[in-house]
């Protein structure tokens, strides 16, 4: 069992997050605290790296859900990176990964944001 | 003399019983635990996935809403707690957790399914849903004498 962990930088006009561990009711207010923070500082488009992502809840998605809202309002963006298949078959069961962008390639996910 | 220990576990013929704090920190004990038994009794990985998020859910819920500060729980003056009885056998494994907290009307709360949830973008909400969507069976019992008992029945397909 993993500590929650979030490590970010800016990747031009995106912010790049890597998060490892498991986002659930405990820990998902770090990673809300910290997509907020972004939003405040007008820095709307999200790019979240989940292959060290053990476990996500519905807390978890619900943040995800609230700020890819808010941030597409700005015209920006929160898109998932290689979210492992574990993870990937649950979120797409329940619907997530149609209102969620995923992708497998690092260079084409943060390509996305300035074409979209 | 009581015991103290936060974490308590009884084996008995008929049933795993585990009790812990009503506190976030133990979430991820409770799913660790769940989704190795499940994996150990012959689930699917997707299945294991399934249980463990639906357990995670309903812990989840106990400790966000039944043990809310400042509703009337059924039991008052007590510290919050979180009890599952896991039977598993060769056809199903069968979790119930149990609280002392407030009193939820669980057949009154329809939800819509999480796939409508998520297209429309609400940010919570899904707990109940994704019970009902992902396990087989989902009961539920409130009284004063035995406080919430929520039933997950999950069945073990046979290839």
């Amino acid at each position: 069992m993993k500590d929650f962990h979030i490590d970010h930088q800016s990747r031009g006009a995106v912010q790049f997050i890597r998060l490892s561990g498991s986002l659930d009711m405990y820990s998902f207010p770090r990673l809300e605290t910290q997509l907020n923070t972004f939003f405040q500082q007008g820095r709307h488009a999200v790019l979240l790296d989940c292959k060290d992502l053990d476990y996500i809840g519905s807390a978890g998605l619900g943040a995800l859900i609230g700020f890819a809202k808010l941030a597409r309002e700005q015209g920006g963006d929160l898109k998932l990176l290689n979210v492992p298949d574990r993870i990937f078959k649950i979120i797409e069961l329940l619907g997530f990964t149609k209102v969620l962008q995923v992708h497998n390639n690092e260079t084409a996910a943060l390509d996305s944001f300035s074409k979209s | 003399m009581e015991d103290s220990r936060p974490v308590k576990i009884q084996r008995s013929d008929s049933a795993l019983k585990i009790a812990m704090p009503g506190d976030v920190t133990y979430l991820a004990h409770i799913r660790e635990f769940i989704a190795d038994l499940a994996l150990k009794v012959g689930f699917t990985e997707e299945d294991v996935a399934k249980i463990e998020m639906s357990v995670d859910e309903a812990c989840t819920n106990v400790v966000e809403h039944a043990y809310s500060t400042g509703k009337k729980w059924h039991v008052q003056n007590r510290n919050p707690e979180i009890r599952l009885a896991i039977q598993a056998d060769e056809n199903q494994l069968v979790i119930e957790i149990n609280d002392h907290g407030q009193h939820f009307d669980f057949s009154a709360y329809q939800p819509a399914e999480p796939q409508t949830r998520a297209q429309d973008m609400h940010t919570g909400g899904y707990g109940i849903a994704i019970m009902r969507k992902f396990m087989d069976e989902v009961g539920f019992h409130s009284s004063a004498a035995t406080g919430n008992t929520l039933r997950l029945v999950k069945y073990l397909k046979k290839t």
